[in-house]
């Protein structure tokens, strides 16, 4: 899987996250601006490098700005973002999911 | 709950209700440079059908965002617009975006994981997105061991590049070991940023410790400044010279080690003139502001609205003087082309 | 979750399908069934990130007991397919395809769940489908939409869509929806599924709402859908069975039970036959009263 360009899916409102990702080549990198960032930093981060990973990604550079969002909303943000950034947002794999 | 609708301002009836819905916002400035430039705007309407907020786009940048505050939630209907606003850009492939407003709301935008890049008084400038400003610094040109080197900067416009500029770079390499040239990107102009960017980079090449590299939206031009959310605009230039300079001294200088800016004296420009002081006033004692006298030329103050004049009247023979043969050359093989410009109505005066 | 043919549904409410803050809290009202959309309220950039969302929060987010419903993008746009694909594989227990207008396209929606069930290894029939009306086609095709698939749950006018087709809009006294009404009910009643009625938008109109709700109610329909949660209550109060509805429902079952215990062959209360829709009735009746509380375990009635 590679990354055409940048994406980005998710919003600023309240319970959701706004998840950027593009080419990296440092592994993958987040930059998080979160409120609730020294309780749960650790976990988002965790959800979105996971959700990366899987999705067969490896250089990516992400930014990402949380508004309080659950793990399922960071996972789905992450998956609509990765789909943008590779292009297979037509027909998502569902495999990885 | 409020929904997102797409506001035509072409059409009379919804421009008055926008129109009067920002003026009770405390906005009053709707002149042409400020309006014809959006690409977009967006409202929430609420339950009953009332605009309760708006917001528009101007290329990357944010505009007239006001927001009713009579609502259950504090900030919602502010990050719904401002989200509409970035999924419009988003979907247009921009995922970089900028905003300059009062300098009171900076930290709504900062709330929603904007980045300060200037605060003053009046103003703030911030940015969202992909790439930031880190990023265009890291992607800039460095040498070995840059922080323990003498490195200054000259910012211009160069419409197009004379020997004036020349001159200006030239004495900066001679008294520098590095020395960036930001052009500053802006296509309002007779030249477009690629040509001024070529004819710089054509017109230094002999100067190997010079590296002419774009301002991006880091240089900030007074041409696309927004003024609406300003009292009034007068103070435009102060408050966009304010802002540019606090970017350049905050971020630019310290990345890249910038010590010293050099600036072409304005003897008769009272803009340039009071734009020169006021960085002087905001970059010292951090960076010095350096101030060349002008290059004179058979009596002549080189300057690059007199290059421009001539261009639309054809007379190369009157400039010949003034320019670098790169730019020279450049003008001879493309003056038909340059004219039409001219007579299609770019902006000759000016910077 | 597994797709129950019978079951209460009242009141079935809609959430946008990419707004995450709704569909986090979908589940503390005690809807009988939420409908998360991907088509109308979803903007045709976020589609994709929609369907992920919807995918993840089927997946994680704890609904209750509410039924769950998502309605997929019409099958003349390039979405349909991926989101009954993504839906299948959520586990949703009914997909509702909108702008229905034939028993065709109830089938292929059938076939394509099929499809995606057998891909993903999921038992054949878990997942029903349900049909919107749109369209003055729509509603005169009813009968055949309705008895199109043994996974019909239901069909569900639309009506601000209908109105649209119709050349004419919404007004307060409905009488513009009154054919497309009864023949989306009386198609539903025909082919033994359920009935839904459509959403009433104007959230300061209560008495609109209540006498729109009480119209529905007597008509014979089953539910109605919902734009907001606090209208949830109000439809429950109006489908609430009253203390005597609820006493003779008990007889009916008591009657049952007797004659069952004699061995009895014909059942009869108060001298007359209790055939198969009194008993249907019966038993919808204390479903009801059991759901909305107004009977405790032993049966004794404990409404206002």
């Amino acid at each position: 899987m590679e990354i055409k360009k940048t994406g980005v899916a998710g919003t600023l409102e309240s319970s959701d996250i706004q998840v950027m990702i593009s080419k990296g080549s440092n592994g993958i990198e987040i930059e998080l601006d979160s409120e609730v960032k020294k309780a749960y930093g650790d976990q988002i981060e965790k959800v979105i490098t996971e959700t990366i990973k899987n999705y067969g990604l490896n250089d990516v550079k992400v930014k990402a700005v949380d508004k309080g969002a659950l793990d399922c909303v960071i996972k789905a943000r992450t998956l609509a973002a990765a789909q943008r950034a590779t292009e297979t947002s037509d027909q998502p794999d569902l495999e990885v999911l | 709950m409020d929904k997102v609708v797409d506001l035509y301002l072409n059409q009379v009836s919804t421009r008055k209700k926008w129109k009067s819905f920002l003026e009770t916002k405390g906005i009053h400035d709707f002149s042409d440079r400020e309006i014809d430039v959006i690409d977009h705007t967006l409202g929430l309407i609420d339950d009953e059908g009332n605009l309760v907020a708006t917001g528009s786009i101007a290329g990357n940048v944010l505009k007239y965002i006001a927001v009713s505050n009579d609502e259950v939630i504090a900030g919602a209907r502010f990050n719904k617009i401002v989200s509409s606003l970035q999924q419009y850009l988003f979907s247009n492939q921009i995922f970089h975006c900028f905003v300059f407003t009062k300098a009171k709301y900076s930290s709504s935008f900062k709330h929603l994981g904007f980045k300060e890049l200037a605060l003053s008084e009046q103003a703030a400038f911030l940015e969202y997105g992909d790439p930031n400003i880190e990023d265009y610094l890291n992607n800039l040109p460095q040498v070995h061991d840059q922080k323990n080197k003498k490195v200054a900067a000259v910012v211009m416009n160069a419409n197009p590049f004379t020997l004036g500029h020349r001159y200006l770079v030239e004495k900066a390499s001679n008294e520098n070991d590095l020395v960036y040239v930001f052009v500053v990107k802006e296509d309002l102009s007779l030249f477009s940023t690629a040509e001024r960017m070529k004819l710089v980079k054509e017109g230094t090449q002999d100067l190997s410790n010079v590296e002419v590299v774009s301002g991006e939206e880091y240089m900030v031009s007074s041409a696309t400044f927004p003024a609406y959310f300003l009292k009034s605009a007068a103070e435009l230039i102060d408050v966009q010279t304010t802002i540019d300079a606090k970017v350049f001294k905050n971020f630019v200088a310290p990345k890249l080690n910038i010590k010293s800016r050099y600036l072409g004296e304005e003897p008769f420009s009272r803009t340039t003139n009071s734009y020169n002081k006021k960085l002087q006033e905001i970059l010292s004692p951090e960076v010095k502001v350096i101030i060349i006298p002008r290059l004179r030329e058979k009596d002549k103050i080189v300057n690059a609205t007199e290059v421009r004049k001539y261009i639309k009247t054809g007379s190369l023979d009157k400039i010949e003087a003034f320019l670098p043969k790169t730019t020279y050359d450049f003008i001879k093989n493309n003056l038909l082309e340059l004219q039409d410009r001219i007579k299609k109505g770019t902006n000759v005066n000016g910077n | 979750m597994t797709y129950i043919k019978n079951r209460i549904r009242r009141t079935m409410m809609f959430v946008p399908g990419n707004n995450p803050a709704m569909i986090k809290d979908a589940g503390i009202y005690g809807a009988d069934s939420i409908m998360l959309d991907l088509e109308d309220s979803v903007s045709l950039t976020e589609k994709d990130a929609a369907r992920m969302l919807v995918y993840e929060a089927i997946k994680t987010v704890d609904f209750g007991n509410s039924e769950i419903v998502v309605r997929v993008n019409g099958q003349d746009t390039p979405f349909y397919d991926e989101d009954v694909k993504a839906m299948v594989k959520a586990g949703v227990d009914v997909i509702r395809l909108p702008k229905t207008e034939s028993a065709a396209m109830i089938q292929k929606l059938v076939k394509d769940i099929e499809h995606w069930e057998d891909e993903f290894d999921i038992e054949k029939g878990s997942i029903g489908v349900m049909a919107a009306i749109e369209s003055a086609k729509g509603v005169l095709h009813a009968p055949e939409i309705a008895e199109s698939s043994s996974l019909m749950m239901g069909l569900a006018v639309s009506g601000e869509d209908y109105t649209a087709d119709m050349h004419t809009h919404r007004f307060p006294d409905g009488r513009e929806l009154e054919f497309a009404r009864n023949m989306v009910l009386q198609a539903a009643r025909a082919a033994d599924v359920y009935a839904f009625d459509t959403v009433f938008s104007n959230m300061k109109d209560t008495e609109g709402f209540y006498r729109e709700t009480n119209y529905i109610h007597e008509l014979g329909y089953d539910g109605k859908s919902l734009v907001n949660p606090r209208q949830i209550e109000m439809v429950n109060k109006v489908f609430n069975p009253t203390k005597e509805e609820i006493e003779n429902a008990q007889n009916v079952q008591n009657t049952i039970r007797e004659a069952k215990l004699k061995g009895s062959g014909v059942i009869s209360m108060n001298g007359k036959m209790v055939d198969k829709p009194v008993v249907e009735k019966a038993n919808r009746v204390l479903e009801i009263a059991k759901a909305s509380n107004l009977i405790d375990e032993e049966g004794n009635y404990i409404g206002e």
